[in-house]
């Protein structure tokens, strides 16, 4: 969080100062992590606990920058307290399920465990998406299509950190089903990034931040490594097959991630001040509405 | 039912901030961060050019996104519409800054002077530690209206019941007053005049309305 | 905080549009908080309330940079470059060390050689200081001579042409419109919006909601212009060409009887009749100027009853004709004209299409203007005020600072009292009124300030320029006297003096005149030369010659920098003052009540810090003047006389008195002057209250009513006075080889002519290098926040005039800055060829393409927190030069400037 006073007497939207990589951490973990949780069910089975534990991790280390993030360390348990009005609240109201049930699969690696721990990462997704919509004053939070864009990118980025986990772990071993999934969550992640991008109406330098982040995200992060998930996927088997999953797997996290700093600090301008008319001064005339910085 | 308002007389308003250094003053805000503030907009073009000085701050919304948000009820709204914060309860997340459209919201993680490194007397006496690190904002003096309302006052009439930017404005460019009132001072203004709410499309049903015109 | 609360009724006075009225809240024994007093909301003009400057009274108090104890210098060495090495000495040491001085002086005789005043003292904002020294007034009152010649922004900062002629013309030291009724403003650069004060302000929006138009007519989008309906971006100095461009439209494009020919008649010397020669033809017997009688087809006295004057024809007369100096022509049978006639001939020249040449504003707006002027103007409405029928003219001509002092502001001032005068809107209701009077006397009353003279208009005390008369040698060092008939003889006149030249001779004197000596000791007020005048590194460089300097000082500054003796005062909410209120004072304090209000202490003085009331009488005391300073505020220099019919609160002449016995005389004075002495309620009474007023007809808003009682004509459009002036003038300077004066001598016209005003500062500029490296205008803009207050130090306006686009930096019109490859922010140097300024620029589409603006005056470099500021200053960039002196001795705040990208944004 900045320590900057406010600079006061600005009209045109700038971009927030309350929310900073800290903030972003917490989308980066728990997108991240939760994606883990869930791709892992799919992918490891009875093989869950590494997952299990790399998601928790990357959960907590999110939750842990929100920690860092606040002004009232002590307080933090307050967060819980405004149940079914805000997504914070819900988010912190999952966690401890969330962290219950993972831990629980990682020790038993039981289906109702870790497929109970995928459902609850499934709801702490949705509450991180839900978060930055109701982020009002922001618009390139607000705008409903951040929720599908959020929810797909944390898709994207677990499968894409199971497909590099799975590389890294085992024996290099085909991963045609991971890589595929993963292929295809990136065409539906450029696909999200694209329907939100025509639908946001956000300050122009919202906009050129988010196109200026585009390259990172969704030419790299989508259309680089959507293709050698599928080359991957094709290969089957092999050194290079697992290497291939590999790369793609740490593009589409890397791109996640990149999107979310994007998103949350440099595409972050707040909504400014507009005038839809301007007074009539005396005897005057009531001049053109004023909206600038949009 | 009550809801407290307040209308800005855009035609009225020279940008002079002495609401600002009023509001300063009567709630003791730190330098820098600023409750009430009055924009310089201009737009047009050289010579068609015009400049509007604009009062912002809370909008005490009847719909908050700051309170929706709020993870802690920190901050709520009050029956008769105003938006209030509970500095015991806010972990200063930061969340209602970035809900608010208004940036009416502050989050003060250090002391600040105004001159140097340590507190003038009046400073040093006005600090108040419940204020470090939690959101802050402007109340519409909720202290002075309720102890307003408890002496029989009437707020945006009676000076002590009043905020303190209305009482300041040498252009009477504010009116405060009960909105669901048809006789009270807001509404008779705002049936007179033509006026706007800043975002309106954004469905915070904001209590700050802004005249620009007679009808 | 739970401690007792308090709130504490004050005054604010800090600008010439106060004052305002206030209370100090004040918990457990700290300031804490400003507030409006509510209560004075039904006497007070701007409803009680009180501008944004008097909310840093509080942290004024608190600031840690005050001096709080007295100092004296110990390096004897004086400028910018050595440290003044100040050490705290006690107050006795201090005081003795101010009164040996005095004394010391005293022994010597008050005059020097030359004989110019040993003493000199300088005070700031436009008098304002008295509002906050105590008695120190008694004290220079009981001291004699003291020359108050050395400016600190006169001149070059202030209305100054308004001033003089205004009081000529309509006794008006300030001038502004009758904005409660008026439906039409013409401001040409007038910020009211920053500087008519809180009753300027509160005024001007209600009548804006009532549907006032008011047209800005500026290079800048001022505040002002925003407030406005219309922004007309003129050139700099040339609003004299729109002004003349309006006047010829008036006189040649409309019906002759649009205008109020009634008003012109019998209220203006227009049907006065000019000979040869170019004065009023007059009499033989009795020497008043003659009228030609449509009624009785003769010519007649102007004071003749029953007459109908002639405003146009060419007539055959007898008459003489009475030049400079006495001289006399006799004229049997010539013809002759009257004054409108030779005004509507002089005015031909001046077509709308002229003026776009000059002023770059389409005919087509100038036209519109003038026909909405004439319009709104309602000729032959009349409203009735009190019982008496006046003339409802709702239009006025506001004119700001840089229009009305130096070159062109002689034509600016005549141009517009004459479109008054047009359509009969001179000081009536709704039309263009004057607020104060300052060079003439009494300073309480512009009615009582009017009697009528020889030629039927106001009586004016012009300073002689007869051959036995002049004053050849001048009585203090700017020679007001010797070089202003204008400037009067009033206690305002030396202030109202071409300031400048007592620096500006300091450092050489021009030919034929006496050595321009240092003063023994001087007095420096809530002042601060060394940033706020002209060519301030000049000013400077003088200050740190003079011998002596005693600073009441609240920071360090520049000027007391300069300083040997630091006296630190009880700031405004640590002592006490009772002041006069109401009335019609300057700008557009208009009340509807009169009376005092107390300034006192709310929290214990800071430091050692003391009342200046204290400081005056121990000074009087150390100096063997107890009996006439006590006698001084016995008579009324504390504000109010202490004894009247039925009342006497003198105090005992021999003894010392403290401030709150000395301010609870004049409390019960002034309680008994309000009641006609049926309360004499003292200190304690004001404490509570804060003020007290009585109501005060309306009627005294207007001047109009008393002239037509005193039947007493409006000195215009024909300025035989001042052309006569002029020509003895320059016959007195001439006599003693004096031709530095020469082209001042030019703007003594009777019809004043619209000269290349913007080629004076052009060909000054080229002087020093081609025009071409000095492509832009240089102009400044007033802030409420700053204008005045001495408060730059103050970090709480610092902070909210920031919300202002402009403060701090050099406003640039956006597409300028664009072509010269500048970016908002970006780090700038504006330089002209006296001197140059940094700061980053600010984009803005309000602004002309030829111009740059500088808001407020940031210079500082000791100052502790405003040094800080780094905010580029033009004071130090104006050349202070004979040849930017107009005949008024003022000059504009202007320069041609050249400007370069330095850096990138921080």
């Amino acid at each position: 969080m900045s320590h900057a006073a406010p600079r006061p007497g600005r009209v045109e939207p700038w971009i927030q100062s309350h929310w900073d990589l800290r903030a972003a951490g917490n989308f980066i973990g728990g997108g991240s992590g939760t994606g883990l949780l869930i791709a892992g069910a799919f992918a490891a089975g009875a093989a869950y606990r590494p997952f299990a534990l790399v998601g928790l991790a990357l959960v907590a280390a999110g939750l842990f920058c929100v920690f860092l993030e606040i002004g009232r360390h002590l307080r933090a348990p307050r967060v819980l307290t405004h149940l079914g009005r805000s997504w914070m609240t819900s988010e912190a109201v999952v966690a401890p399920f969330l962290f219950g049930a993972g831990l629980a699969a990682a020790w038993y690696q039981t289906p109702l465990f870790v497929w109970l721990t995928a459902l609850l990462a499934a709801a702490y997704l949705y509450c991180q998406a839900r978060i930055l919509h109701a982020g009002k004053g922001i618009p390139a939070w607000r705008e409903p299509r951040v929720i599908p864009l959020i929810v797909v990118t944390g898709l994207a980025e677990g499968v894409g950190l199971t497909v590099a986990l799975l590389a890294i772990l085992g024996p290099l071993s085909p991963v045609p089903w991971p890589a595929l999934v993963l292929a295809v969550l990136l065409v539906a992640r450029t696909v999200a990034w694209r329907g939100y991008r025509k639908r946001l109406q956000a300050p122009t330098r919202a906009l050129a931040a988010l196109d200026q982040g585009r390259l990172a995200f969704d030419r790299i992060g989508n259309w680089v490594a959507a293709p050698l998930a599928v080359i991957a996927a094709v290969l089957a088997s092999g050194p290079v097959a697992a290497w291939l999953a590999a790369a793609a797997g740490v593009l589409a996290v890397a791109g996640g991630w990149h999107l979310k700093i994007t998103l949350v600090t440099r595409a972050a301008y707040n909504q400014g001040f507009a005038l839809p008319a301007l007074p009539v001064r005396g005897k005057g005339s009531p001049g053109a509405a004023a909206k600038p910085g949009w | 039912m009550t809801r407290w308002a307040m209308t800005v007389d855009l035609r009225r308003c020279i940008g002079c901030q002495t609401c600002t250094a009023a509001c300063k003053q009567a709630n003791a805000t730190p330098p820098g961060t600023q409750w009430r503030q009055v924009l310089d907009m201009e737009s047009g073009e050289y010579p068609d050019v015009r400049r509007t000085f604009v009062p912002v701050g809370c909008m005490h919304c009847a719909d908050p996104p700051c309170v929706h948000v709020c993870p802690t009820t920190a901050t709520r709204k009050r029956a008769d519409g105003l938006v209030t914060m509970d500095y015991d309860v806010c972990i200063g997340c930061g969340y209602c800054a970035v809900a608010c459209p208004y940036q009416a919201r502050h989050i003060n993680h250090r002391r600040s002077y105004a001159y140097g490194d340590a507190p003038d007397e009046t400073e040093a006496a006005r600090f108040d530690p419940k204020r470090m690190s939690v959101a802050n904002k402007c109340t519409f003096c909720v202290d002075r209206i309720d102890a307003g309302l408890a002496q029989g006052l009437k707020p945006g009439v009676d000076p002590e019941a009043t905020p303190a930017c209305v009482n300041s404005c040498i252009t009477q460019t504010y009116a405060f007053g009960d909105l669901e009132d048809p006789a009270s001072n807001v509404s008779q203004l705002l049936a007179e005049n033509h006026w706007f709410r800043m975002h309106e499309e954004l469905g915070t049903d904001p209590g700050i309305y802004y005249i620009v015109d007679g009808k | 905080m739970t401690g007792p609360v308090r709130k504490v009724p004050q005054y604010c006075y800090q600008c010439v549009a106060g004052p305002d009225l206030l209370t100090v809240k004040v918990v457990d024994g700290i300031a804490t908080e400003v507030e409006p007093n509510f209560a004075a909301a039904e006497v007070h003009p701007g409803g009680g309330k009180c501008c944004v400057k008097a909310f840093g009274i509080v942290q004024k108090t608190y600031n840690p940079n005050r001096c709080l104890r007295p100092m004296k210098r110990t390096n004897p060495n004086k400028g910018r470059d050595h440290d003044p090495g100040f050490v705290p000495i006690s107050w006795d040491e201090a005081l003795d060390l101010v009164a040996g001085k005095l004394n010391e002086i005293r022994a010597k005789g008050l005059t020097d050689e030359i004989g110019y005043p040993r003493v000199a003292a300088s005070f700031g904002g436009g008098g304002t200081p008295t509002y906050y020294m105590g008695t120190f007034p008694a004290f220079l009152a009981a001291w004699g001579a003291v020359d108050f010649s050395f400016g600190s922004g006169q001149g070059v900062k202030c209305y100054h042409s308004e001033h003089l002629y205004g009081e000529l013309w309509h006794r008006a030291f300030t001038v502004c419109p009758d904005t409660p009724t008026t439906k039409y403003v013409l401001s040409f650069g007038a910020n009211t919006e920053a500087s008519g004060g809180v009753a300027g302000a509160w005024r001007h929006a209600a009548a804006r909601v009532r549907g006032l138009k008011r047209v800005q007519i500026e290079p800048h989008l001022s505040v002002t212009g925003a407030a406005s309906a219309e922004w007309i971006p003129i050139k700099p100095k040339t609003d004299p060409a729109f002004l003349f461009g309006m006047i010829r439209v008036l006189l040649h494009e409309k019906p002759r009887d649009a205008l109020d020919i009634f008003f012109l008649k019998h209220h203006t010397g227009s049907p006065y009749l000019v000979g040869p020669n170019g004065f009023f033809l007059r009499d033989p017997a009795t020497r008043k100027p003659l009228l030609w009688d449509a009624k009785r087809n003769a010519v007649a006295p102007f004071d003749a009853p029953d007459t109908e004057p002639a405003l146009e024809g060419r007539f055959t007369v007898d008459a003489i004709e009475v030049g400079a100096d006495g001289q006399e022509w006799q004229h049997a049978g010539i013809e002759a004209t009257t004054a409108f006639a030779k005004l509507a001939e002089h005015m031909k020249q001046y077509t709308p299409e002229w003026a776009e040449k000059v002023c770059d504003i389409r005919p087509g707006t100038i036209r519109r203007i003038a026909g909405e002027y004439l319009e709104h103007a309602q000729v032959g409405a009349t409203i009735e005020i009190e019982g008496e029928t006046l003339p409802l003219r709702p239009v006025a001509i506001a004119l700001g600072k840089t229009v009305t002092n130096g070159w062109g502001g002689y034509e600016a001032c005549y141009a517009r009292t004459l479109l008054a005068c047009l359509i009969g809107g001179l000081e009536v209701p709704g039309g263009t009124l004057g607020t104060t009077v300052r060079l003439n006397r009494p300073a309480t009353s512009r009615q009582a300030s009017i009697s009528r003279g020889p030629d039927g208009f106001m009586h004016y005390p012009m300073n002689p320029t007869g051959k036995d008369t002049w004053q050849r040698v001048p009585k203090v060092r700017n020679a007001h006297a010797t070089l202003v008939p204008l400037s009067a003889n009033s206690p305002w006149s030396q202030a109202l003096g071409p300031t400048h030249l007592a620096w500006m001779f300091r450092r050489q004197a021009p030919e034929h005149w006496p050595e321009v000596t240092a003063p023994g000791l001087w007095f420096v007020y809530r002042t601060n030369p060394s940033i706020s005048f002209w060519e301030t590194r000049e000013i400077e460089k003088r200050v740190a010659e003079f011998p002596f300097t005693v600073a009441f000082a609240y920071t360090i500054d520049e000027t007391n920098w300069m300083a040997d003796v630091l006296l630190p005062e009880a700031t405004d909410i640590e002592s006490t003052q009772l002041i006069r209120i109401g009335g019609t004072k300057f700008i557009e304090a208009f009340w509807d009540h009169e009376g005092f209000a107390l300034r006192q202490p709310a929290v214990a003085p800071r430091g050692e810090t003391r009342d200046m009331t204290d400081i005056a009488t121990e000074l009087a005391a150390r100096t063997g003047l107890l009996e006439k300073y006590n006698g001084a505020i016995n008579r009324g220099a504390a504000g109010a006389a202490l004894a009247g019919a039925g009342w006497d609160f003198s105090l005992d002449a021999a003894q010392e008195h403290d401030a709150a016995t000395i301010w609870d005389r004049v409390c019960r004075a002034a309680s008994a002057e309000v009641t006609d002495g049926k309360a004499t309620d003292g200190l304690d009474w004001y404490r509570e209250h804060g003020y007290r007023t009585r109501p005060i007809p309306r009627l005294t808003w207007y001047l109009f009513p008393e002239l037509r009682k005193q039947g007493i004509r409006f000195e215009m459009p024909y300025q035989e006075r001042l052309f006569r002036i002029g020509k003895e003038l320059g016959a007195r300077l001439h006599d003693v080889g004096i031709g530095w004066w020469d082209t001042q001598l030019t703007e003594y016209q009777a019809l004043p002519a619209v000269k290349d005003f913007p080629g004076i500062w052009e060909k000054d500029a080229a002087k020093h290098g081609s025009i071409g490296d000095f492509p832009f205008w240089l102009l400044t803009s007033r802030s409420m926040q700053y204008a005045w207050g001495a408060n730059v130090g103050s970090q709480l306006m610092d902070e909210v005039a920031g919300n202002l686009r402009g403060h701090r930096g050099v406003v640039i019109n956006t597409g300028t800055a664009r072509k010269l490859g500048i970016e908002e922010g970006d780090l700038v140097e504006v330089r002209s060829y006296v001197q140059s300024t940094r700061g980053p620029a600010i984009l803005k589409q309000g602004i002309r393409p030829d111009t740059l603006l500088m808001i407020g005056q940031f210079d500082q470099w000791a100052q502790p927190y405003a040094k800080d500021m780094h905010a580029p200053s033009m004071n130090a960039l104006v050349p202070m030069s004979l040849d930017l002196t107009d005949a008024t001795g003022s000059a504009a705040d202007l320069v041609r400037v050249g400007i370069k990208r330095v850096s990138a944004a921080a």
